[in-house]
């Protein structure tokens, strides 16, 4: 067998055996459906959110957007909180911590007001679970006052952290809306309040899609429709974001994160883990494909860092942080033009249109042998048509030039020049991967 | 005007094939097609395709790591399942396999597993990802028989679990049909050396030009301590039919034909005008090669019609691409020569009272294969009238000590991935063996 690194990670003290959840969602919502994803080989799950009172649902509840063939690549969903009875969902819990010790269980809890805050997490706590997860983010709550709406509110969520703490003394985890600016401020406030872990993104205030019979939102709803919450694997970049934002905070340095948002295989994963995140939580993907997809997170993870060199995901978590600076800071004296592969070029043309129209009008167009030729005078480097070239390895990064320095020592607009000289390296990115 | 031999010969298309003999048909896939073709796949719940292998190469499984982005876990899926799964990627009867059960056919058709599969092995072999690592061989000495797929599967499987194993191989090359039977624009020889040298990796040794029966006798393997000996030695011997006329000389065998060929040996002459007899992969083979080696013209000539010839369909419209001309429904009766030498082949109909007359310098039975008879070399084991050994079941024959795996075995069905599969249950059995102390 290869060999495979050892993916267990510490989170808030307890030692997972690997760093994937279900998040809590549609897809943890019974003991069966938990037990099913743990036995695939999860490392734990964040049981579906509870409120004390049911809330009442509409059908359909899901929309779905796609681009070409692709299965869809982002998904909106409008159910709420929990639909089976408070006390079956709490035996639920307290089953799975017993026939299942070794892995992470938390449970999710949304309370209505301080009070019900407090009593949920006392709850909670007699069930023997290991951590509680805060849901301040729900965007497609019915009730004012839950959901997302205290993830925006500083004054809110110190009130209920403060009222969980009070009714629990297990590790607490703030689960964050990306619906706001700046998430760091009620992270921060979260964190000041008592709780010891931050865990985003929840779903993005959407519309996947219009009717275009009855002229409103998908999904449609006896001729109506609502802005609620997206998820799935476009909604990943924004994630990534919010992660190394929580990670880079000075104020947060040393808060563990659990990284959620459009994580469907291990690369997804594991880039979460590079921006700072200890662990994942995926949803779309499972309501997609089942939680088999975490028997390929396992096995693509741990063979990587294996092959990498890593004896253990702990070394992995946040190695991308260094190098992810602002953009002032980037060097900006060189660029890398691409080449083209004219074994490889099957003459489409799409790297020509897309420089014309979309960049610097760089490439030139021989119709009669239908082949582009790039003119290194007016090409900035951009590499837009690496991008959209759609044959593998044809367009790729190429001769790299610098600007010449003049008497100002400022860098000219025109004159690039190869470095014969010093032979400076320069670090070229990934750009082969299908 | 074309010049006079090119009558009748539409402009533009040529007379000689533009592929090399040597050369592979299928073009690799690039990860961009592998991804594009993984995404086609439907997931199926309990893939059919993976009920669908022989050998439990597992592809609904290696797909769908594929489609997940898993390139390295999708190896060692297949390595781990199926150590020749190179080869197996390029010669496999897919579509009475993997991708005859495929679900997609319907919608439209089936996933490209076998080239989704040579897509991941050659990714393996570039990246020099090793999935499979052997313990140390500190169990019993196990021997094997030829050097055919069956035994470097069994062998394989075998050093996985600690046993030494030596296979014992008579012709100065190892893989047995894979180097010998098979036309290179299938299976190119680089995939079968390295697909031995990761079984010889694992500390499987392989002696050449030793034939047991000749060079070492079955009592000298058991005094040097072999435990247990399988018998993989598959099918040397070709039928023929009794035509008047196979004493000529340019009468040959698939097995001899493809063999001269693939060892490049400078005795061998493809022929000008070729007539293959039979309607398999085998005869296909032949044709190809005959082709790809520069023959003018080549039929092939079947009893049966083109619907129930066994051979792979894709197989049977790349030999038609070729410009191999095929006559179905056909039989030979009589070749004739001069000076010894075949010049003609005269063949009729087997449903209705048509004939016909070929010119052939060259005529090759292709009709199947059989072992040689081992009754002297083993004695005392079980062989039924065409010298395939009887086993009773799992490889094990009537001699305790002796084992049997691949086309040998007249149980199995006469494929590379049969034979791989059946090289893993012969090794399970022979561990089981020899873990009760060989009785």
């Amino acid at each position: 067998m290869a060999k495979h690194a050892d993916l267990s990670i510490d989170f808030l003290g307890f030692k997972c055996e690997n760093p994937f959840f279900l998040s809590s969602s549609p897809v943890s919502g019974t003991y069966e459906m938990c037990s099913k994803f743990l036995e695939a080989g999860g490392g734990g799950v964040f049981y579906k959110t509870l409120t004390t009172t049911i809330p009442e649902e509409c059908s359909p509840r899901f929309d779905a957007s796609k681009k070409e063939g692709t299965p869809f690549i982002s998904f909106k969903n409008m159910e709420q909180t929990s639909d089976k009875p408070y006390k079956d969902n709490l035996e639920a819990m307290r089953k799975l911590k017993k026939n299942y010790p070794n892995k992470l269980i938390i449970g999710s809890i949304m309370g209505m007001d301080e009070e019900n805050w407090e009593e949920m997490a006392r709850d909670y706590t007699e069930l023997g679970i290991d951590m509680l997860e805060l849901n301040f983010s729900c965007p497609q709550m019915t009730y004012e006052g839950m959901g997302s709406d205290v993830g925006a509110s500083v004054e809110l969520i110190d009130k209920y952290v403060r009222a969980v703490r009070r009714g629990s003394n297990l590790p607490l985890i703030a689960k964050m809306t990306p619906n706001i600016e700046k998430m760091e401020i009620p992270a921060r406030a979260a964190i000041n309040a008592g709780a010891q872990a931050i865990s985003t993104i929840n779903t993005i205030k959407a519309i996947t899609a219009m009717d275009f019979d009855h002229f409103t939102a998908l999904p449609v709803i006896n001729g109506k429709s609502s802005i609620s919450g997206m998820s799935g694997k476009a909604t990943k970049p924004i994630a990534l974001r919010f992660i190394t934002n929580m990670a880079q905070d000075p104020e947060l340095q040393g808060i563990p994160l659990s990284g959620i948002g459009g994580i469907e295989n291990w690369e997804d994963a594991a880039e979460f883990i590079m921006a700072g995140a200890s662990n994942v939580q995926f949803t779309t993907s499972v309501m997609q494909y089942g939680y088999r997809i975490v028997e390929d997170m396992i096995s693509g993870l741990s063979i990587y860092l294996a092959e990498k060199g890593f004896e253990k995901l702990e070394d992995f978590v946040g190695i991308a942080l260094k190098n992810i600076i602002p953009a002032d800071d980037l060097e900006r004296d060189f660029k890398i033009q691409p080449k083209i592969d004219y074994d490889k070029c099957v003459g489409c043309g799409r790297c020509y249109i897309s420089c014309f129209d979309g960049a610097h009008q760089a490439i030139e167009w021989d119709n009669e042998k239908r082949k582009p030729t790039i003119d290194e005078e007016k090409c900035v480097g951009c590499q837009l048509c690496l991008h959209v070239c759609p044959v593998y390895d044809c367009i790729t990064p190429g001769k790299i030039t610098f600007k010449e320095e003049d008497q100002f020592g400022k860098g000219s607009l025109t004159d690039w020049k190869e470095d014969t000289v010093n032979k400076r390296d320069i670090i070229v990115g990934e750009y082969k991967r299908p | 005007m074309s010049d006079s031999n090119n009558v009748g010969i539409k402009e533009g298309i040529s007379l000689k094939p533009a592929q090399g003999y040597l050369e592979e048909t299928v073009p690799p896939f690039t990860p961009f097609m592998a991804m594009e073709e993984a995404s086609r796949c439907l997931l199926c719940y309990n893939p059919p395709c993976s009920e669908g292998c022989p050998a439990d190469t597992n592809p609904g499984d290696f797909i769908r790591a594929i489609r997940f982005r898993n390139f390295m876990g999708a190896a060692e899926i297949i390595r781990s399942n199926n150590i020749l799964g190179g080869v197996c990627a390029r010669v496999c009867p897919y579509e009475k396999t993997c991708e005859g059960a495929c679900e997609r056919s319907g919608i439209d058709k089936p996933i490209q597993i076998g080239r989704l599969q040579r897509f991941i092995t050659d990714y393996e072999k570039t990246t020099g990802f090793q999935v499979l690592e052997a313990p140390k061989a500190t169990k019993e000495k196990v021997a094997m028989i030829g050097s055919g797929p069956a035994s470097l599967s069994a062998a394989a499987t075998l050093a996985m679990k600690g046993y030494p194993v030596t296979i014992f191989e008579e012709k100065e090359k190892a893989g047995g049909v894979l180097s010998y039977g098979i036309v290179p624009a299938r299976l190119p020889q680089y995939v079968v050396d390295e697909e031995i040298e990761y079984v010889t990796n694992l500390g499987v040794e392989i002696k050449l030009n030793t034939k047991v029966g000749k060079d070492i006798f079955l009592e000298d393997l058991r005094k040097q301590g072999y435990k247990a000996i399988m018998l993989g030695a598959g099918m040397q011997i070709s039928r023929t039919l009794d035509v008047p006329g196979k004493e000529l000389n340019g009468v040959t065998t698939a097995v001899e034909y493809l063999a001269k060929a693939r060892s490049n040996s400078s005795d061998f002459n493809a022929g000008k005008h070729v007539v293959v007899i039979g309607g398999g992969d085998v005869a296909l083979d032949c044709a190809t090669t005959a082709r790809l080696k520069d023959a003018d013209s080549v039929t092939v000539l079947y009893r049966r019609t083109r619907e129930e010839a066994p051979a792979n369909r894709q197989e049977l419209e790349y030999t038609e691409s070729l410009g191999i001309n095929f006559a179905f429904t056909l039989s030979p009766a009589v070749f004739e020569g001069e000076n010894g030498k075949v010049t003609v082949v005269k063949a009729n109909g087997t449903r209705s009272k048509s004939a016909m007359k070929l010119e052939a310098d060259t005529v090759v039975f292709a009709i199947g294969q059989q072992p040689e008879d081992f009754s002297k070399i083993i004695e005392g084991i079980g062989l039924d009238k065409n010298n395939f050994v009887t086993s009773l079941e799992n490889g094990i024959t009537n001699i305790p000590d002796i084992f049997v795996a691949g086309d040998i075995d007249l149980n199995a069905k006469k494929t590379v991935v049969n034979s791989v599969q059946g090289g893993k249950i012969a090794a399970a059995s022979i561990e089981k063996y020899l873990q009760k102390g060989g009785k």
